[in-house]
């Protein structure tokens, strides 16, 4: 056993940390981000993918060069600590894994997601659907060869740009069943879109189709199956940012508890203040760690490697909450402040919570994984 | 011990909710209840109504035009109020500087002062901290200089809670650089109109404006508008602080979030069964519960005493500390209950007049937004951390 990163993987590491500081370091305030048309910064995103940002996500299989779980971990870790919203984890993480899990042939996508050129969306939310897997009343229907979608999808994450979609829709069935559930990709923009921004300063969309042509992609058990990969890929993934966020969070409350002075002396000096730092250095660790567990045995088989992402999802929704209320408590006023950054980083930590599944629901599959 | 409202408290409930329902305007608790922007005018309009009724200055002394009713029929009205959506009364000039004017203020302020405040005629602002200055408050660097018959005032107060609204504000300033900081604050009565005040916004993590930063440049105050003597205003300050309130637990806010999270999670289902009977969750929501039926108790049993003569200084702090802790649970519990929901952010969905289709049930737009806003409750009014200083100084002597 040893954690150390390989080489090569430290190498990317810090390829991805400068590059992110260039762009992010400029940014005074993240909130700035959710004001761009597109929702996130379509140069950033172009660039990323030249300096092998976007395959370090994806398998060499499909012509990346990462996508373990390890890769998901480290440039996750990053897209915390620089609060970056292009669509890594819309497309180079769900839609990538997604994609791959469907069995056929998906070579021409994967190039496009790998170049930057296409953002592609993973629709399987509903409105009511809250964090079931297997929950879809989005409807699929065959006349004569094509297939049709009728229904609405929520909180599609960068729907609003595009330019393919993967959606689940219910083949037959009822809205919770396992079975009957197929993935279909729809190429055209026939479908109406609301976007909007998301309370931490990202873009998502509700995007409600009426007889729109979809093309079948894979369906019943090995679409479920795409379903639970897709969404646990992306529970690994907001893990890892959530510890890049804890982190800076921690920092910037560090940072402040040693200028901020009042009776005389700075606010860090008091020991009730100390002591609460270190509890969450404490918990910070333990995220950390558990974040790290579930990274390093992403290949494992199925039950191991969900259990271990379970555990991580779970404990980064406690630790995460914790974070970001100390922190916020810590800073006493200035911590409400939308001009003050630490906002959008406790905003996003706390909304991670509310992405793929939160703490009660990852406590759930951990015990079902650990056959409780 | 007798756990039963009376007969006559239960009358005076009815005729609490009676009277609410005749006198407070449909669109009005419809803009509270939606979590809609409320305008200035929002607030004042039921107010005069309450100050119609003789129902707006519940902590004064009846002479001055307050209730003279009990503890039990204050925390009965306050419940009522919240139950029915109203809009929150303006605490500056009815809690806070009310009080003082009363114990301290001279007989032509008194005069002048009350029934302006009853009126709504003035809208007060509390110009206590400071950027340098907010748990240490007697750091304050506002400075006052007498100039014979008026005071010339230089400084920046600062989290001015709807002082934009405001046209009046009551400051601690300095008056005495060469002494203990507590023995040179004075407490001055500020028109906000006046040349050389300037209001700006800060706007919260919510994307709100409810605060404000209140520069004073060169601002001529005339000495009448000084309270009590000079540089006595720490304690004038503290009283104000110490004042005993029925409020500060927020209980009825409490109680009426547990029974919206109660509603709402009959009707949001995980895995096909509703949230109240999913065996996580439902434990969650029965803690809070247990928690809060505790601190109603608590906060009863507290302010009962203190209308016994009982000085309730630390009892306060202990029900400000839970209580702030409870109400941030509610809303925590909120937002977890409507899972992905809480994602959308539509601003102009707080717009008086918008009539788009909310994403999901009309309710959820606000859930995310109150939570992240309600950090601030353990935060404003002496934080959680310096009201536990409060209690380890007096109930340990140390
Ligand atoms: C939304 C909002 C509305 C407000 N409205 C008003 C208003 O209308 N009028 C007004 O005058 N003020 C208002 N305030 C100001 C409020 O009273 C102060 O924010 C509060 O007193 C804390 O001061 P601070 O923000 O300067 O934090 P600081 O005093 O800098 O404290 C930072 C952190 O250090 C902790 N700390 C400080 N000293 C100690 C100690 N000795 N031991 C342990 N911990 C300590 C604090 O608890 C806090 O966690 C408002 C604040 C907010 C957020």
């Amino acid at each position: 056993m040893h954690f150390n990163l390989s080489e090569e993987r430290q190498m990317l590491k810090d390829t991805i940390d400068r590059f992110l500081s260039d762009h992010y370091g400029k940014i005074k305030n993240h909130h700035e981000n959710s004001k761009l048309i597109e929702g996130f910064n379509p140069k950033i995103w172009n660039e990323s993918s030249s300096i092998g940002m976007i395959s370090g996500l994806i398998s060499p299989k499909y012509k990346g060069l990462g996508g373990t779980g390890e890769d998901i971990m480290i440039i996750f870790e990053l897209i915390g600590k620089y609060l970056c919203v292009e669509p890594f984890l819309s497309t180079g993480v769900m839609s990538s894994t997604a994609l791959s899990s469907c069995n056929i042939n998906v070579e021409q996508l994967m190039d496009d997601i790998i170049s930057g050129k296409k953002i592609i969306s993973f629709a399987h939310s509903e409105v009511e659907s809250r964090y079931d897997d297997s929950y879809v009343n989005v409807k699929a229907t065959q006349r004569d060869d094509f297939w049709y979608i009728n229904g609405t999808k929520s909180f599609v994450l960068n729907g609003d740009q595009a330019s393919v979609l993967l959606v689940s829709a219910r083949i037959n069935g009822d809205t919770l069943d396992e079975n009957g559930i197929g993935i279909f990709k729809i190429n055209s923009k026939d479908y109406e879109i609301r976007p909007y921004n998301t309370i931490d300063g990202y873009r998502a969309s509700e995007i409600t189709f009426n007889n729109v042509t979809a093309s079948l992609m894979c369906k019943d058990e090995i679409a479920y199956n795409c379903i639970l990969e897709t969404n646990y890929a992306a529970a690994l993934a907001v893990s890892s940012e959530a510890i890049g966020i804890m982190q800076k969070c921690f920092d910037l409350t560090v940072d402040y508890l040693k200028t901020r002075t009042q009776f005389g002396k700075t606010i860090g000096s008091f020991q009730a203040l100390q002591h609460r730092m270190v509890d969450l250095m404490i918990e910070i660790e333990q995220a950390k760690s558990s974040v790290m567990l579930a990274a390093g045995t992403y290949e494992s088989e199925k039950n191991i490697k969900y259990r271990n992402v379970s555990a991580a999802k779970n404990l980064i929704g406690r630790v995460g909450k914790l974070v970001a209320e100390e922190c916020i408590q810590l800073h006493g006023g200035i911590g409400m402040t939308w001009e003050y950054n630490l906002q959008n980083y406790a905003k996003r930590l706390i909304m991670i919570d509310h992405l793929m599944g939160d703490s009660d629901h990852h406590i759930e599959k951990f015990k079902k994984f650990s056959k409780y | 011990m007798d756990f039963n409202f009376t007969r006559e408290e239960n009358e005076f409930r009815e005729e609490v909710i009676n009277w609410l329902k005749e006198n407070l305007p449909h669109n009005i608790s419809e803009k509270v209840r939606s979590y809609k922007r409320l305008s200035k005018e929002d607030y004042e309009i039921f107010m005069k109504k309450l100050s119609q009724k003789g129902w707006l200055a519940i902590n004064w002394p009846v002479e001055y035009g307050g209730t003279g009713w009990s503890t039990i029929q204050k925390h009965i009205f306050e419940e009522e109020i919240v139950k029915a959506n109203a809009p929150r009364i303006v605490p500056f000039g009815l809690n806070m500087l009310g009080p003082v004017l009363i114990e301290y203020g001279s007989k032509k302020q008194k005069e002048f002062y009350l029934p302006r405040i009853l009126s709504c005629e003035d809208w007060w602002a509390q110009g206590y901290s400071e950027p340098g200055s907010g748990s240490d408050l007697a750091s304050l660097k506002t400075i006052a200089i007498d100039k014979g018959d008026h005071y010339l005032v230089n400084g920046q107060k600062t989290w001015t809670t709807l002082g934009h609204f405001a046209n009046k504000i009551f400051c601690l300033v300095k008056t005495n650089s060469k002494c203990k900081p507590q023995e040179g604050i004075s407490f001055l009565l500020i028109d906000i109109k006046s040349s050389g005040v300037e209001v700006k916004p800060i706007i919260t993590l919510d994307g709100e404006h409810e605060v404000n930063e209140v520069w004073f440049t060169d601002v001529k105050v005339p000495k009448e508008n000084l309270l009590g003597e000079e540089n006595k205003g720490w304690t004038y300050a503290k009283y104000l602080l110490t004042h005993e309130r029925t409020g500060i637990a927020g209980v009825p806010y409490s109680k009426s979030a547990i029974e919206h999270l109660k509603k709402i999670s009959s009707t949001i289902y995980n895995n096909g069964i509703p949230l109240i009977k999913d065996p996580i969750f439902s434990s969650q929501i029965a803690e809070l519960e247990i928690d809060i039926n505790a601190m109603e108790i608590f906060n009863l049993r507290t302010v009962s005493a203190a209308s016994e003569g009982k000085a309730p200084a630390m009892e306060s702090s202990l029900l400000k500390i839970k209580g702030s802790i409870i109400r941030q649970k509610t809303c925590d519990l909120l937002r977890k209950a409507i899972g992905p929901m809480a994602l959308p952010y539509i601003s102009e969905q707080f717009d008086e007049g918008w009539n788009e289709e909310p994403i999901g049930p009309e309710y959820v737009g606000k859930i995310a937004k109150q939570y992240f806003i309600n950090r601030k409750i353990s935060i404003y009014g002496g934080s959680n951390e310096i009201q536990k200083n409060i209690v380890a100084k007096s109930a340990f002597k140390l």
